[in-house]
């Protein structure tokens, strides 16, 4: 059967660091184009601050200018809702009112806006349910929507696993090596983590992350160190500590201002992970690189000088 | 563990629902029930010395309170679950009390999963091993009558106390009313505080004009309701000649419509398609029928960095433009100050006033 053309916008933050292979899969396999906005740069920061009610979270304002660097450059944008995978397995209520949200600053504009909705605790509803009406509102039979979505799942696991085995592999290298606990969007975006990991590389240490872990293991092992943690991702994240902590000479925890979770839990982990440094590093718009730089060189010292090789 | 009938438990201030909490401590659970002292200026110095900076003001507020119940006597401290970072607060709470010294045992909801029947016994049990619980749920339910009594009377009290032609007598039985609240013992306690209040509001004269200013209220759970928290906003609008309007209470976001509220979600299909946060879909519900309603102003309140309110804020934005209502945006952190929301507020009322005699 042949379906008219689409093409889907896929904003570069937010989930997209954790579902762009999901995301991008599961279209390939409908026979939809997507289209992904450019990594974050200097405007697509400075115009979605301006869209943003200004006590949001960077994240969040990143995120709106990336809808709007799509805007007109396809039929649709896709703007998830994620709520919970279960009891403790939720995401930051910002997940949830992301749609409504960008619906109501975007008003003005004739672009539309696809949606899925997660939601295991409230509503009882799956990812995969979501996916499934997903398909429909695409128009596309249940059948090839459902095999769709379980080729796209496939290679989502695998593309997680296959990070996760590149990070062992690193982890038995010799040399400095530094946790990196934020949340994927933080940690990969081009303007937060990526300032980070570069100058990490360049002082020739080796940057691992928090979340590249396997994450059944990392919910589990996340009630060492929280039993009630209720976010999904900063489960991920305390477990891959958890998991990775003996292996590292230090911690840094990477947050985007003023993130709601991470407010809350990297107060939690400074006050029970100990015996490892810890620099608790807040990312804002107005972080040049400079003040960033300082504060990891003085971190990178500090550990050097701990290991006596300073 | 300490003894049932020695365990002295509390739970932070909040509004003014306390004095149920004190009733169901000590009717339902047979526990003694420590008051903790009104939140003050040093309770928020307190909380905001501890806390990690920027987590939403209600936590610093919790915290200090806790501090001085425990300073109070208090040996058990109960802190609720939540689908916002409150589900969080228990833990972190626990911790930095335990870091700074204090020992107490700490009932936190969050352990539990709420949406099985069984734990709710085991969490009664807790409190009092001894409890039987069909007198439990009878005493208890005495304590949640309480609690509508309460959102119904304080409801009638900001609507019309600002309009009181007998020189304070409507603040008067309003505080009666709350005195015999607090230091009710049972059933026919309460019914007689209600009905004596009930009587006394209906025979004070009111000086109303037919039109009043209404201005409607909408926000954050825990500082939407709590006078210290919002600086006694709603009695700030009352004192300048406003009918104040608050849906948001406990008896109708918890009693009345429960979790979802999927009928309310049903009359803002066009604003929003889901629920945004723990209490999106009410707040923008009622925003959208103060504005239908002709009232002459909105405002939302909302503590420093509560994110679901913030993302609430850009819907309210498109009421406010659609139905040309003003909305007034606040936010309170520890250090908000009462001369700054009073001449923010002056200004609010001066512009609904204005626009009233203009329209």
């Amino acid at each position: 059967m042949e379906y008219e053309p689409v093409k889907i916008g896929l904003p570069r933050a937010l989930l997209y660091a954790r579902c762009r292979v999901l995301w991008r899969a599961f279209f390939q396999e409908l026979g939809v184009d997507t289209v992904t906005s450019p990594p974050t740069d200097r405007e697509i920061l400075e115009r979605g601050s301006a869209l943003a009610i200004d006590e949001a979270c960077l994240s969040l304002k990143i995120y709106l200018g990336h809808v709007q660097a799509l805007l007109g450059a396809c039929d649709y944008i896709l703007v998830p809702r994620v709520s919970s995978f279960g009891r403790h397995r939720s995401m930051c209520t910002r997940f949830e009112s992301t749609p409504d949200l960008v619906r109501s600053v975007f008003r003005g504009s004739d672009q539309q806006f696809l949606s899925y909705d997660v939601d295991e605790e409230m509503e009882g509803k799956s990812e995969e349910a979501a996916f499934l009406e997903l398909g429909r509102a695409l128009g596309r039979p249940p059948k090839a929507v459902k095999k769709a979505y379980k080729a796209a799942k496939k290679a989502e696991l695998g593309h997680h696993r296959e990070r996760v085995r590149r990070q062992e592999q690193l982890l038995k290298r010799e040399g400095l090596k530094v946790l990196l606990a934020a949340h994927s969007y933080v940690a990969e975006d081009a303007s937060m983590g990526r300032t980070v990991t570069d100058y990490l590389k360049k002082a020739g240490v080796i940057p691992l992350r928090a979340d590249l872990v396997d994450r059944d293991a990392a919910l589990k092992r996340s009630k060492e160190l929280s039993p009630t943690c209720k976010w999904e991702i900063s489960r991920e994240i305390l477990g891959g500590i958890a998991l990775l902590r003996d292996q590292v000479d230090g911690i840094i925890l990477l947050s985007a201002f003023p993130c709601g979770p991470d407010a809350m839990v990297n107060e939690l982990i400074t006050r029970r992970v100990k015996g490892v440094p810890i620099l608790n590093l807040v990312m804002d718009a107005q972080s040049g690189t400079a003040g960033v730089e300082t504060r990891l060189e003085s971190f990178i010292d500090i550990i050097r000088f701990q290991r006596g090789e300073l | 563990m300490a003894e049932a009938k020695t365990r002295s438990v509390s739970f932070p201030r909040y509004a003014e629902y306390n004095c149920a909490f004190k009733y169901i401590v000590e009717q339902a659970l047979g526990c003694k029930y420590v008051m903790p002292p009104p939140l003050t200026k040093r309770t928020m110095e307190l909380g905001a010395k501890y806390s990690p900076d920027f987590v939403c003001t209600p936590f610093k507020t919790m915290l200090g309170n806790l501090i001085e119940a425990l300073e109070a006597g208090a040996d058990t401290l109960l802190m609720t679950h939540g689908l916002c970072r409150l589900g969080y607060y228990g833990e972190l709470l626990e911790q930095i009390l335990r870091d700074l010294g204090y020992q107490f045992e700490f009932i936190n909801l969050s352990e539990y999963d709420m949406s099985k029947k069984k734990e709710y016994l085991r969490i009664v049990r807790r409190f009092n091993p001894k409890v039987n619980p069909a007198r439990f749920l009878a005493r208890f339910l005495e304590g949640v009558r309480m609690v509508e009594y309460l959102d119904e009377i304080t409801a009638l009290y900001y609507q019309n106390c600002g309009f009181d032609a007998m020189d304070g007598a409507y603040r008067r039985s309003w505080q009666d009313f709350l005195t015999a609240m607090y230091t009710a013992q049972g059933r026919a306690d309460i019914e007689s505080a209600y009905r004596t209040v009930r009587r006394a509001f209906s025979s004070t004269r009111l000086d109303k004009p037919q039109r009043p200013l209404r201005v409607g209220i909408v926000g954050e759970f825990y500082t939407v309701m709590d006078a210290f928290s919002n600086l006694e906003l709603e009695q700030k609008l009352a004192d300048m000649g406003v009918e104040v309007h608050r849906w948001m209470n406990v008896t109708n976001q918890f009693l009345r419509y429960g979790s979802g509220q999927k009928n309310l979600r049903v009359k803002i299909r066009d604003l929003c398609q889901y629920d945004m946060g723990p209490t999106s879909t009410a707040n923008i519900w009622y925003a959208r029928e103060c504005a239908e309603r002709g009232f002459d102003g909105i405002v939302h309140v909302k503590s420093a960095a509560c994110t679901p309110e913030i993302d609430v804020m850009p819907v309210l934005q498109n009421i406010g433009a659609d139905y040309k209502i003003p909305v007034l945006y606040l936010t309170y952190d520890a250090q908000t100050s009462d001369v700054g929301l009073m001449t923010r507020l002056e200004a609010f009322y001066d512009m609904i006033h204005m626009r009233k005699k203009v329209l």
